[in-house]
Protein backbone atom coordinates (compact mmCIF):
# COMPACT_ATOMS: atom_id res chain seq x y z
CA UNK A 1 0.00 0.00 0.00
CA UNK A 2 2.85 2.36 0.87
CA UNK A 3 1.65 5.87 0.15
CA UNK A 4 -1.99 4.97 0.69
CA UNK A 5 -1.40 3.41 4.13
CA UNK A 6 -2.78 6.60 5.71
CA UNK A 7 -6.21 5.24 4.72
CA UNK A 8 -6.00 2.85 7.68
CA UNK A 9 -6.41 5.75 10.06
CA UNK A 10 -9.62 7.76 10.01
CA UNK A 11 -7.91 10.86 11.40
CA UNK A 12 -5.06 10.80 8.88
CA UNK A 13 -7.70 10.25 6.19
CA UNK A 14 -9.46 13.36 7.44
CA UNK A 15 -6.23 15.30 7.22
CA UNK A 16 -5.83 14.18 3.61
CA UNK A 17 -9.43 15.25 2.92
CA UNK A 18 -8.74 18.64 4.43
CA UNK A 19 -5.39 19.27 2.70
CA UNK A 20 -6.51 18.11 -0.75
CA UNK A 21 -9.83 19.92 -0.23
CA UNK A 22 -8.00 23.12 0.73
CA UNK A 23 -5.91 23.02 -2.46
CA UNK A 24 -9.08 22.45 -4.50
CA UNK A 25 -10.79 25.36 -2.72
CA UNK A 26 -7.88 27.68 -3.49
CA UNK A 27 -8.02 26.54 -7.10
CA UNK A 28 -11.77 27.06 -7.37
CA UNK A 29 -11.48 30.61 -5.99
CA UNK A 30 -8.82 31.42 -8.59
CA UNK A 31 -10.82 29.68 -11.29
CA UNK A 32 -13.94 31.71 -10.43
CA UNK A 33 -12.15 35.05 -10.40
CA UNK A 34 -10.18 34.23 -13.55
CA UNK A 35 -13.25 33.29 -15.54
CA UNK A 36 -15.25 36.23 -14.28
CA UNK A 37 -13.04 38.21 -16.69
CA UNK A 38 -15.40 37.07 -19.41
CA UNK A 39 -17.56 40.01 -18.29
CA UNK A 40 -14.72 42.32 -19.39
CA UNK A 41 -15.01 41.24 -22.98
CA UNK A 42 -13.41 39.02 -25.56
CA UNK A 43 -9.93 40.51 -25.67
CA UNK A 44 -9.28 40.44 -21.92
CA UNK A 45 -10.68 36.95 -21.62
CA UNK A 46 -8.77 35.47 -24.52
CA UNK A 47 -5.56 37.14 -23.36
CA UNK A 48 -6.07 35.50 -19.95
CA UNK A 49 -6.71 32.14 -21.63
CA UNK A 50 -3.61 32.55 -23.79
CA UNK A 51 -1.60 33.45 -20.69
CA UNK A 52 -2.67 30.18 -19.02
CA UNK A 53 -1.83 28.19 -22.15
CA UNK A 54 1.49 29.98 -22.33
CA UNK A 55 2.48 28.66 -18.91
CA UNK A 56 3.50 25.46 -20.66
CA UNK A 57 5.13 23.02 -18.23
CA UNK A 58 3.91 25.02 -15.24
CA UNK A 59 0.34 24.53 -16.44
CA UNK A 60 0.94 20.80 -16.57
CA UNK A 61 2.44 20.76 -13.10
CA UNK A 62 -0.66 22.56 -11.80
CA UNK A 63 -2.97 20.22 -13.70
CA UNK A 64 -1.25 17.10 -12.43
CA UNK A 65 -1.19 18.46 -8.87
CA UNK A 66 -4.91 19.20 -8.96
CA UNK A 67 -5.63 15.82 -10.48
CA UNK A 68 -3.69 14.04 -7.73
CA UNK A 69 -5.57 16.06 -5.09
CA UNK A 70 -8.90 15.20 -6.67
CA UNK A 71 -8.11 11.50 -6.91
CA UNK A 72 -6.85 11.32 -3.31
CA UNK A 73 -9.91 13.30 -2.15
CA UNK A 74 -12.21 10.91 -4.01
CA UNK A 75 -10.55 7.66 -2.90
CA UNK A 76 -10.36 8.80 0.71
CA UNK A 77 -13.96 9.98 0.83
CA UNK A 78 -15.27 6.69 -0.54
CA UNK A 79 -13.19 4.64 1.86
CA UNK A 80 -14.37 6.79 4.82
CA UNK A 81 -17.99 6.56 3.70
CA UNK A 82 -17.86 2.76 3.50
CA UNK A 83 -16.28 2.59 6.95
CA UNK A 84 -18.81 5.01 8.43
CA UNK A 85 -21.72 3.11 6.93
CA UNK A 86 -20.48 -0.12 8.44
CA UNK A 87 -20.32 1.45 11.91
CA UNK A 88 -24.14 1.45 12.17
CA UNK A 89 -25.46 -1.79 10.67
CA UNK A 90 -28.98 -1.32 12.12
CA UNK A 91 -30.51 2.05 11.36
CA UNK A 92 -32.70 3.96 13.78
CA UNK A 93 -36.42 3.62 13.05
CA UNK A 94 -36.99 7.20 14.12
CA UNK A 95 -34.50 9.56 12.51
CA UNK A 96 -33.82 12.96 13.92
CA UNK A 97 -30.91 15.38 13.63
CA UNK A 98 -30.09 18.18 16.02
CA UNK A 99 -27.02 19.76 14.46
CA UNK A 100 -26.11 17.69 11.42
CA UNK A 101 -27.22 19.78 8.45
CA UNK A 102 -28.35 18.59 5.05
CA UNK A 103 -25.09 19.91 3.58
CA UNK A 104 -22.90 18.03 6.06
CA UNK A 105 -24.85 14.79 5.72
CA UNK A 106 -24.70 14.77 1.92
CA UNK A 107 -21.00 15.55 1.37
CA UNK A 108 -20.31 12.27 -0.39
CA UNK A 109 -23.32 12.67 -2.70
CA UNK A 110 -22.67 16.29 -3.62
CA UNK A 111 -19.01 15.28 -4.04
CA UNK A 112 -19.75 12.44 -6.43
CA UNK A 113 -22.10 14.63 -8.46
CA UNK A 114 -19.41 17.31 -8.61
CA UNK A 115 -17.02 14.67 -9.90
CA UNK A 116 -19.47 13.71 -12.66
CA UNK A 117 -19.98 17.37 -13.53
CA UNK A 118 -16.25 18.00 -13.51
CA UNK A 119 -15.66 15.14 -15.94
CA UNK A 120 -18.23 16.63 -18.31
CA UNK A 121 -16.77 20.12 -17.86
CA UNK A 122 -13.27 18.94 -18.80
CA UNK A 123 -14.54 17.00 -21.83
CA UNK A 124 -16.58 20.04 -22.85
CA UNK A 125 -14.19 22.98 -22.56
CA UNK A 126 -10.72 21.55 -21.94
CA UNK A 127 -10.63 18.58 -24.30
CA UNK A 128 -13.37 19.70 -26.72
CA UNK A 129 -14.77 16.20 -26.97
CA UNK A 130 -18.47 16.81 -26.39
CA UNK A 131 -18.94 19.80 -28.73
CA UNK A 132 -16.03 19.76 -31.20
CA UNK A 133 -17.54 22.36 -33.57
CA UNK A 134 -18.10 24.99 -30.87
CA UNK A 135 -14.72 24.17 -29.38
CA UNK A 136 -12.85 24.82 -32.64
CA UNK A 137 -12.81 28.64 -32.55
CA UNK A 138 -9.78 30.74 -33.41
CA UNK A 139 -9.13 34.42 -33.74
CA UNK A 140 -6.36 36.35 -35.45
CA UNK A 141 -4.19 38.63 -33.38
CA UNK A 142 -2.37 41.35 -35.31
CA UNK A 143 0.30 43.38 -33.49
CA UNK A 144 -1.06 41.99 -30.21
CA UNK A 145 -4.59 43.19 -30.92
CA UNK A 146 -7.57 41.01 -31.64
CA UNK A 147 -10.61 41.90 -33.72
CA UNK A 148 -8.85 44.26 -36.15
CA UNK A 149 -8.31 41.78 -38.97
CA UNK A 150 -11.03 40.76 -41.38
CA UNK A 151 -10.91 37.53 -43.33
CA UNK A 152 -11.22 38.02 -47.09
CA UNK A 153 -11.52 35.46 -49.87
CA UNK A 154 -8.31 34.76 -51.76
CA UNK A 155 -9.78 35.95 -55.06
CA UNK A 156 -7.65 38.16 -57.39
CA UNK A 157 -10.71 40.18 -58.50
CA UNK A 158 -11.58 41.16 -54.93
CA UNK A 159 -7.96 41.79 -54.04
CA UNK A 160 -7.67 44.17 -57.00
CA UNK A 161 -10.53 46.27 -55.64
CA UNK A 162 -9.11 46.65 -52.14
CA UNK A 163 -8.32 50.25 -51.11
CA UNK A 164 -4.54 50.82 -51.04
CA UNK A 165 -4.55 51.69 -47.31
CA UNK A 166 -5.40 48.09 -46.44
CA UNK A 167 -2.65 45.61 -45.71
CA UNK A 168 -3.13 41.93 -46.29
CA UNK A 169 -1.54 39.07 -44.42
CA UNK A 170 -1.82 35.31 -44.47
CA UNK A 171 -2.20 33.45 -41.20
CA UNK A 172 -2.71 29.68 -41.10
CA UNK A 173 -3.45 29.63 -44.81
CA UNK A 174 -6.21 32.25 -44.63
CA UNK A 175 -6.05 35.76 -46.01
CA UNK A 176 -6.81 38.77 -43.80
CA UNK A 177 -7.14 42.48 -44.43
CA UNK A 178 -5.88 44.92 -41.77
CA UNK A 179 -5.93 48.72 -41.48
CA UNK A 180 -2.39 49.04 -40.11
CA UNK A 181 1.06 47.82 -40.89
CA UNK A 182 1.41 44.17 -39.85
CA UNK A 183 4.33 43.56 -37.50
CA UNK A 184 3.19 40.33 -35.86
CA UNK A 185 0.38 38.05 -36.87
CA UNK A 186 -0.80 34.91 -35.10
CA UNK A 187 -3.93 32.96 -34.27
CA UNK A 188 -5.10 31.93 -30.82
CA UNK A 189 -7.91 29.82 -29.43
CA UNK A 190 -11.03 31.99 -29.23
CA UNK A 191 -12.08 30.78 -25.81
CA UNK A 192 -14.57 33.61 -25.48
CA UNK A 193 -16.50 32.52 -28.53
CA UNK A 194 -16.30 28.87 -27.51
CA UNK A 195 -17.77 29.63 -24.08
CA UNK A 196 -20.46 31.91 -25.47
CA UNK A 197 -21.57 29.39 -28.09
CA UNK A 198 -21.41 26.62 -25.49
CA UNK A 199 -23.63 28.41 -22.99
CA UNK A 200 -26.12 29.56 -25.63
CA UNK A 201 -27.47 26.02 -25.33
CA UNK A 202 -29.89 26.26 -22.39
CA UNK A 203 -29.44 22.61 -21.46
CA UNK A 204 -25.67 22.95 -21.23
CA UNK A 205 -26.12 26.09 -19.14
CA UNK A 206 -28.58 24.33 -16.87
CA UNK A 207 -26.13 21.48 -16.28
CA UNK A 208 -23.46 24.01 -15.32
CA UNK A 209 -25.78 25.96 -13.03
CA UNK A 210 -26.83 22.78 -11.22
CA UNK A 211 -23.24 21.55 -11.00
CA UNK A 212 -22.07 24.84 -9.51
CA UNK A 213 -24.91 24.96 -6.98
CA UNK A 214 -23.99 21.44 -5.84
CA UNK A 215 -20.42 22.66 -5.48
CA UNK A 216 -21.78 25.48 -3.32
CA UNK A 217 -23.50 23.02 -0.99
CA UNK A 218 -20.28 21.02 -0.74
CA UNK A 219 -18.20 24.11 -0.01
CA UNK A 220 -20.50 25.61 2.61
CA UNK A 221 -19.78 22.67 4.89
CA UNK A 222 -16.32 21.86 3.53
CA UNK A 223 -14.55 25.12 4.23
CA UNK A 224 -15.51 25.34 7.89
CA UNK A 225 -15.01 21.59 8.30
CA UNK A 226 -11.46 21.96 7.02
CA UNK A 227 -10.59 24.22 9.95
CA UNK A 228 -12.00 21.76 12.48
CA UNK A 229 -10.10 18.86 10.90
CA UNK A 230 -6.90 20.85 10.98
CA UNK A 231 -7.44 21.39 14.68
CA UNK A 232 -8.55 24.98 14.63
CA UNK A 233 -11.62 25.47 16.80
CA UNK A 234 -11.89 28.46 19.06
CA UNK A 235 -15.07 29.88 20.60
CA UNK A 236 -14.05 33.34 19.49
CA UNK A 237 -13.34 32.56 15.85
CA UNK A 238 -15.30 29.44 14.94
CA UNK A 239 -18.66 31.25 14.55
CA UNK A 240 -16.96 33.58 12.07
CA UNK A 241 -15.36 30.69 10.23
CA UNK A 242 -18.80 29.11 9.80
CA UNK A 243 -20.25 32.39 8.51
CA UNK A 244 -17.24 32.90 6.27
CA UNK A 245 -17.53 29.39 4.89
CA UNK A 246 -21.15 29.96 3.90
CA UNK A 247 -20.35 33.39 2.48
CA UNK A 248 -17.40 32.15 0.42
CA UNK A 249 -19.51 29.29 -0.95
CA UNK A 250 -22.21 31.75 -2.03
CA UNK A 251 -19.65 34.09 -3.62
CA UNK A 252 -18.04 31.25 -5.60
CA UNK A 253 -21.46 30.09 -6.78
CA UNK A 254 -22.54 33.60 -7.81
CA UNK A 255 -19.29 34.23 -9.70
CA UNK A 256 -19.49 30.97 -11.59
CA UNK A 257 -23.20 30.94 -12.44
CA UNK A 258 -23.10 34.55 -13.56
CA UNK A 259 -21.25 33.32 -16.68
CA UNK A 260 -23.97 31.05 -18.17
CA UNK A 261 -26.66 33.46 -16.98
CA UNK A 262 -25.18 36.56 -18.60
CA UNK A 263 -24.58 34.60 -21.80
CA UNK A 264 -28.11 33.15 -21.88
CA UNK A 265 -29.59 36.61 -21.39
CA UNK A 266 -27.34 38.07 -24.09
CA UNK A 267 -25.49 40.43 -21.74
CA UNK A 268 -22.23 38.73 -22.63
CA UNK A 269 -21.35 37.76 -26.19
CA UNK A 270 -24.60 39.14 -27.59
CA UNK A 271 -22.85 40.39 -30.73
CA UNK A 272 -21.45 37.01 -31.78
CA UNK B 1 -50.70 12.22 30.94
CA UNK B 2 -51.25 9.50 28.39
CA UNK B 3 -48.10 8.51 26.52
CA UNK B 4 -47.81 6.01 23.68
CA UNK B 5 -44.43 4.31 23.67
CA UNK B 6 -42.99 2.59 20.63
CA UNK B 7 -40.26 0.50 22.23
CA UNK B 8 -37.60 -1.68 20.63
CA UNK B 9 -37.95 -5.26 21.90
CA UNK B 10 -35.25 -7.82 21.27
CA UNK B 11 -34.94 -11.07 23.23
CA UNK B 12 -31.18 -11.33 22.92
CA UNK B 13 -28.23 -10.27 20.85
CA UNK B 14 -28.67 -12.72 18.00
CA UNK B 15 -32.43 -12.45 17.58
CA UNK B 16 -34.33 -10.06 15.32
CA UNK B 17 -35.94 -7.22 17.23
CA UNK B 18 -38.98 -5.12 16.49
CA UNK B 19 -40.87 -2.08 17.72
CA UNK B 20 -43.70 -2.84 20.17
CA UNK B 21 -46.42 -0.40 21.16
CA UNK B 22 -47.36 0.34 24.79
CA UNK B 23 -49.86 2.87 26.07
CA UNK B 24 -49.08 4.27 29.52
CA UNK B 25 -52.03 6.16 31.05
CA UNK B 26 -51.00 7.27 34.48
CA UNK B 27 -47.85 9.27 33.64
CA UNK B 28 -47.21 12.26 35.87
CA UNK B 29 -45.33 15.36 34.80
CA UNK B 30 -42.81 15.04 37.63
CA UNK B 31 -41.80 11.53 36.73
CA UNK B 32 -38.49 10.98 35.04
CA UNK B 33 -38.39 9.10 31.76
CA UNK B 34 -37.07 6.04 33.58
CA UNK B 35 -39.83 6.20 36.21
CA UNK B 36 -42.34 5.97 33.41
CA UNK B 37 -40.62 2.75 32.35
CA UNK B 38 -40.73 1.57 35.98
CA UNK B 39 -44.52 1.84 36.17
CA UNK B 40 -44.89 0.28 32.73
CA UNK B 41 -42.67 -2.60 33.82
CA UNK B 42 -44.60 -3.09 37.07
CA UNK B 43 -47.74 -3.44 34.98
CA UNK B 44 -46.07 -5.85 32.55
CA UNK B 45 -44.89 -8.00 35.48
CA UNK B 46 -48.41 -8.09 36.97
CA UNK B 47 -49.74 -9.09 33.57
CA UNK B 48 -47.18 -11.92 33.51
CA UNK B 49 -45.29 -10.40 30.55
CA UNK B 50 -41.61 -9.83 30.06
CA UNK B 51 -40.64 -6.38 31.42
CA UNK B 52 -38.60 -4.08 29.20
CA UNK B 53 -34.89 -4.34 29.96
CA UNK B 54 -33.09 -0.99 30.25
CA UNK B 55 -29.85 0.22 31.81
CA UNK B 56 -29.80 2.58 34.79
CA UNK B 57 -27.84 3.11 37.95
CA UNK B 58 -27.36 6.47 39.66
CA UNK B 59 -30.46 8.17 38.23
CA UNK B 60 -28.85 11.51 38.91
CA UNK B 61 -26.98 12.06 35.68
CA UNK B 62 -23.48 11.08 36.79
CA UNK B 63 -22.90 7.42 35.98
CA UNK B 64 -23.80 7.32 32.30
CA UNK B 65 -25.59 3.98 32.57
CA UNK B 66 -28.97 5.03 31.22
CA UNK B 67 -28.94 4.57 27.48
CA UNK B 68 -32.10 5.12 25.50
CA UNK B 69 -32.47 6.74 22.12
CA UNK B 70 -35.60 8.85 22.48
CA UNK B 71 -37.21 10.02 19.25
CA UNK B 72 -33.97 9.46 17.39
CA UNK B 73 -31.66 11.23 19.84
CA UNK B 74 -29.66 9.49 22.60
CA UNK B 75 -31.03 10.80 25.93
CA UNK B 76 -33.75 12.65 24.02
CA UNK B 77 -33.98 16.12 22.52
CA UNK B 78 -33.57 17.97 25.83
CA UNK B 79 -30.16 19.65 25.76
CA UNK B 80 -27.46 18.53 28.21
CA UNK B 81 -29.67 15.98 29.99
CA UNK B 82 -29.34 12.26 30.62
CA UNK B 83 -32.38 10.00 30.18
CA UNK B 84 -32.67 9.58 33.95
CA UNK B 85 -32.84 13.36 34.37
CA UNK B 86 -35.34 13.87 31.58
CA UNK B 87 -38.75 14.67 33.01
CA UNK B 88 -42.10 13.89 31.50
CA UNK B 89 -43.13 17.55 31.70
CA UNK B 90 -40.99 18.00 28.59
CA UNK B 91 -43.61 15.94 26.70
CA UNK B 92 -47.26 16.59 25.98
CA UNK B 93 -50.28 14.50 26.88
CA UNK B 94 -51.00 12.15 23.99
CA UNK B 95 -47.43 12.14 22.62
CA UNK B 96 -46.06 9.09 20.84
CA UNK B 97 -42.42 8.49 21.70
CA UNK B 98 -40.00 6.13 19.95
CA UNK B 99 -37.51 4.47 22.28
CA UNK B 100 -34.66 2.50 20.75
CA UNK B 101 -31.34 1.21 22.07
CA UNK B 102 -28.08 3.09 21.40
CA UNK B 103 -27.21 1.82 17.94
CA UNK B 104 -23.69 1.01 16.91
CA UNK B 105 -21.77 -1.93 15.54
CA UNK B 106 -19.49 -1.55 18.57
CA UNK B 107 -22.46 -1.57 20.99
CA UNK B 108 -24.29 -4.87 20.39
CA UNK B 109 -27.77 -5.16 21.88
CA UNK B 110 -27.91 -7.48 24.89
CA UNK B 111 -31.64 -7.26 25.44
CA UNK B 112 -34.33 -4.70 24.54
CA UNK B 113 -32.76 -1.33 25.33
CA UNK B 114 -29.61 -2.67 26.99
CA UNK B 115 -26.43 -2.55 24.92
CA UNK B 116 -22.91 -3.75 25.62
CA UNK B 117 -20.70 -0.69 25.92
CA UNK B 118 -17.45 -2.38 26.90
CA UNK B 119 -16.00 -0.99 23.66
CA UNK B 120 -15.60 2.33 25.52
CA UNK B 121 -13.85 0.53 28.35
CA UNK B 122 -11.45 -1.12 25.91
CA UNK B 123 -10.61 2.33 24.58
CA UNK B 124 -9.91 3.51 28.15
CA UNK B 125 -7.76 0.45 28.82
CA UNK B 126 -5.75 1.22 25.69
CA UNK B 127 -4.47 4.51 27.11
CA UNK B 128 -6.98 6.49 29.15
CA UNK B 129 -4.77 6.66 32.24
CA UNK B 130 -1.52 7.98 33.66
CA UNK B 131 0.78 5.05 34.43
CA UNK B 132 3.12 6.62 36.97
CA UNK B 133 2.06 6.44 40.59
CA UNK B 134 1.65 10.07 41.57
CA UNK B 135 1.80 9.51 45.34
CA UNK B 136 0.01 11.65 47.88
CA UNK B 137 -1.62 14.95 47.09
CA UNK B 138 1.10 17.58 46.73
CA UNK B 139 1.09 21.12 47.88
CA UNK B 140 -1.41 22.85 45.63
CA UNK B 141 1.07 25.29 44.12
CA UNK B 142 3.87 22.80 43.45
CA UNK B 143 2.61 22.17 39.98
CA UNK B 144 1.36 25.36 38.39
CA UNK B 145 -1.57 24.84 36.00
CA UNK B 146 -3.25 27.78 34.35
CA UNK B 147 -6.84 28.43 35.27
CA UNK B 148 -7.84 28.17 31.58
CA UNK B 149 -6.29 24.73 31.22
CA UNK B 150 -7.67 23.52 34.53
CA UNK B 151 -11.16 24.61 33.48
CA UNK B 152 -10.85 23.06 30.03
CA UNK B 153 -9.54 19.80 31.47
CA UNK B 154 -12.52 19.82 33.81
CA UNK B 155 -14.90 20.36 30.86
CA UNK B 156 -13.37 17.33 29.14
CA UNK B 157 -13.51 15.28 32.31
CA UNK B 158 -17.25 15.96 32.54
CA UNK B 159 -17.66 13.10 30.04
CA UNK B 160 -19.49 10.21 31.72
CA UNK B 161 -18.72 7.75 28.91
CA UNK B 162 -22.39 7.02 28.27
CA UNK B 163 -22.00 6.35 24.53
CA UNK B 164 -24.43 9.02 23.35
CA UNK B 165 -21.83 10.63 21.07
CA UNK B 166 -21.15 7.50 19.04
CA UNK B 167 -24.84 6.59 19.04
CA UNK B 168 -25.99 9.98 17.80
CA UNK B 169 -23.25 10.34 15.19
CA UNK B 170 -24.53 9.46 11.71
CA UNK B 171 -21.12 7.80 11.20
CA UNK B 172 -21.17 5.94 14.51
CA UNK B 173 -17.96 7.71 15.49
CA UNK B 174 -16.70 7.78 19.08
CA UNK B 175 -14.46 10.79 18.48
CA UNK B 176 -16.13 13.04 21.07
CA UNK B 177 -15.64 10.46 23.82
CA UNK B 178 -12.04 9.68 22.86
CA UNK B 179 -11.18 13.34 22.42
CA UNK B 180 -12.55 14.16 25.88
CA UNK B 181 -10.52 11.38 27.46
CA UNK B 182 -7.39 12.28 25.50
CA UNK B 183 -8.01 15.98 26.06
CA UNK B 184 -8.29 15.90 29.84
CA UNK B 185 -4.75 14.48 30.08
CA UNK B 186 -3.29 16.50 27.23
CA UNK B 187 -4.15 19.69 29.13
CA UNK B 188 -2.44 18.70 32.37
CA UNK B 189 1.25 18.17 33.20
CA UNK B 190 0.68 14.62 34.43
CA UNK B 191 -0.56 13.63 31.00
CA UNK B 192 2.48 14.85 29.04
CA UNK B 193 4.92 11.89 29.20
CA UNK B 194 2.44 9.52 27.58
CA UNK B 195 0.67 12.08 25.44
CA UNK B 196 1.63 10.77 21.99
CA UNK B 197 1.44 7.11 22.89
CA UNK B 198 -1.98 7.64 24.48
CA UNK B 199 -3.67 9.29 21.52
CA UNK B 200 -2.30 6.73 19.08
CA UNK B 201 -3.34 3.77 21.24
CA UNK B 202 -6.83 5.04 22.03
CA UNK B 203 -7.61 5.90 18.41
CA UNK B 204 -6.26 2.55 17.27
CA UNK B 205 -8.57 0.77 19.69
CA UNK B 206 -11.49 2.97 18.62
CA UNK B 207 -10.95 1.97 15.01
CA UNK B 208 -10.47 -1.68 15.91
CA UNK B 209 -13.84 -1.71 17.65
CA UNK B 210 -15.54 -0.62 14.44
CA UNK B 211 -16.48 2.97 15.24
CA UNK B 212 -16.69 5.29 12.25
CA UNK B 213 -14.74 8.44 11.49
CA UNK B 214 -15.67 12.03 12.25
CA UNK B 215 -17.03 14.21 9.42
CA UNK B 216 -17.66 17.26 11.61
CA UNK B 217 -21.45 17.11 11.67
CA UNK B 218 -21.41 17.90 15.41
CA UNK B 219 -24.41 15.72 16.19
CA UNK B 220 -22.40 14.31 19.14
CA UNK B 221 -22.01 17.71 20.77
CA UNK B 222 -25.74 18.33 20.48
CA UNK B 223 -26.61 14.95 22.02
CA UNK B 224 -23.95 14.92 24.76
CA UNK B 225 -25.66 15.06 28.16
CA UNK B 226 -22.55 16.73 29.59
CA UNK B 227 -22.12 19.33 26.82
CA UNK B 228 -18.62 18.20 25.93
CA UNK B 229 -17.46 20.45 23.09
CA UNK B 230 -16.18 19.36 19.67
CA UNK B 231 -13.22 21.64 20.40
CA UNK B 232 -11.63 18.57 21.95
CA UNK B 233 -11.93 16.73 18.64
CA UNK B 234 -10.08 19.56 16.91
CA UNK B 235 -7.36 19.42 19.58
CA UNK B 236 -7.08 15.67 19.23
CA UNK B 237 -6.77 15.90 15.43
CA UNK B 238 -3.67 18.02 15.98
CA UNK B 239 -2.31 15.75 18.69
CA UNK B 240 -2.87 12.69 16.55
CA UNK B 241 -1.11 14.11 13.50
CA UNK B 242 1.86 15.17 15.60
CA UNK B 243 1.99 11.78 17.29
CA UNK B 244 1.80 9.90 13.97
CA UNK B 245 4.52 12.00 12.41
CA UNK B 246 6.92 12.15 15.33
CA UNK B 247 6.63 8.89 17.23
CA UNK B 248 9.53 6.53 16.77
CA UNK B 249 8.07 3.23 17.96
CA UNK B 250 4.94 1.89 16.30
C1 LIG C 1 -14.34 14.18 -6.70
C2 LIG C 1 -15.40 14.75 -6.21
C3 LIG C 1 -15.53 14.98 -4.74
C4 LIG C 1 -15.93 14.08 -3.80
C5 LIG C 1 -16.37 12.65 -4.02
C6 LIG C 1 -15.87 14.75 -2.52
C7 LIG C 1 -16.26 14.19 -1.32
C8 LIG C 1 -16.08 14.79 -0.11
C9 LIG C 1 -16.53 14.26 1.15
C10 LIG C 1 -17.29 12.96 1.34
C11 LIG C 1 -16.13 15.11 2.12
C12 LIG C 1 -16.38 14.98 3.60
C13 LIG C 1 -15.21 14.24 4.17
C14 LIG C 1 -15.19 14.31 5.64
O1 LIG C 1 -15.70 15.28 6.20
O2 LIG C 1 -14.63 13.38 6.22
C15 LIG C 1 -15.44 16.20 1.49
C16 LIG C 1 -14.86 17.25 2.15
C17 LIG C 1 -14.29 18.33 1.54
N1 LIG C 1 -14.31 18.60 0.18
FE1 LIG C 1 -14.86 17.33 -1.25
N2 LIG C 1 -15.43 16.02 -2.71
C18 LIG C 1 -15.21 16.21 -4.06
C19 LIG C 1 -14.78 17.36 -4.69
C20 LIG C 1 -14.39 18.51 -4.03
C21 LIG C 1 -13.98 19.74 -4.68
C22 LIG C 1 -13.99 19.98 -6.19
C23 LIG C 1 -13.63 20.60 -3.68
C24 LIG C 1 -13.13 22.01 -3.75
C25 LIG C 1 -13.42 22.85 -4.66
C26 LIG C 1 -13.79 19.92 -2.42
C27 LIG C 1 -13.49 20.45 -1.20
C28 LIG C 1 -13.66 19.81 0.00
C29 LIG C 1 -13.20 20.30 1.26
C30 LIG C 1 -12.46 21.61 1.52
C31 LIG C 1 -13.59 19.38 2.23
C32 LIG C 1 -13.41 19.51 3.74
C33 LIG C 1 -12.45 18.50 4.31
C34 LIG C 1 -12.68 18.35 5.77
O3 LIG C 1 -13.79 18.06 6.21
O4 LIG C 1 -11.73 18.55 6.53
N3 LIG C 1 -14.26 18.65 -2.65
N4 LIG C 1 -15.42 15.99 0.12
S1 LIG D 1 -28.66 6.52 35.41
FE1 LIG D 1 -26.75 7.37 35.91
S2 LIG D 1 -26.59 8.92 34.40
FE2 LIG D 1 -28.58 8.19 34.05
Amino acid sequence: MGLLSYLKSTILSKWVMAITGCILVLFICGHAVGNLQILLGSDTYNTYAAFLQGLGEILWIIRIGLFVCLVLHLITSIRLKLLNNSARPTAYQYKSFLKAKLTSRTMIWTGIMIFAFLTYHLLHFTAGVTNPVEYDQHEVVINGKSGIAQEIPNDPRILAQLPPTLQTTTVDGKLYAVQEEVKTAETRHDVYKMVVLGFRNPITSLVYIIGVILLGFHLSHAIQSMFQTAGFNHPKYTPWIIQGSNALAVIVVLCLISIPITILTGLVGGTI
Amino acid sequence: MKITLMVWRQKCCKEQGKIEKFVVDNVEEDMSFLEMFDILNERLILEGKDPIAFDHDCREGICGACSMTINGVPHGHEHGTTTCQLHMRKFKDGDTIYVEPFRNKAFPVIKDLVVDRTAYERIMQAGGFVSVATGNAKDANNLPISKENADLAMDAAACIGCGACASSCPNGSAMLFVSAKVGQFALLPQGQPERKRRVLAMIKQMEKDGFGGCTNMYECEAACPKNVSVRFIAKMNRDYLRASLFTKSK
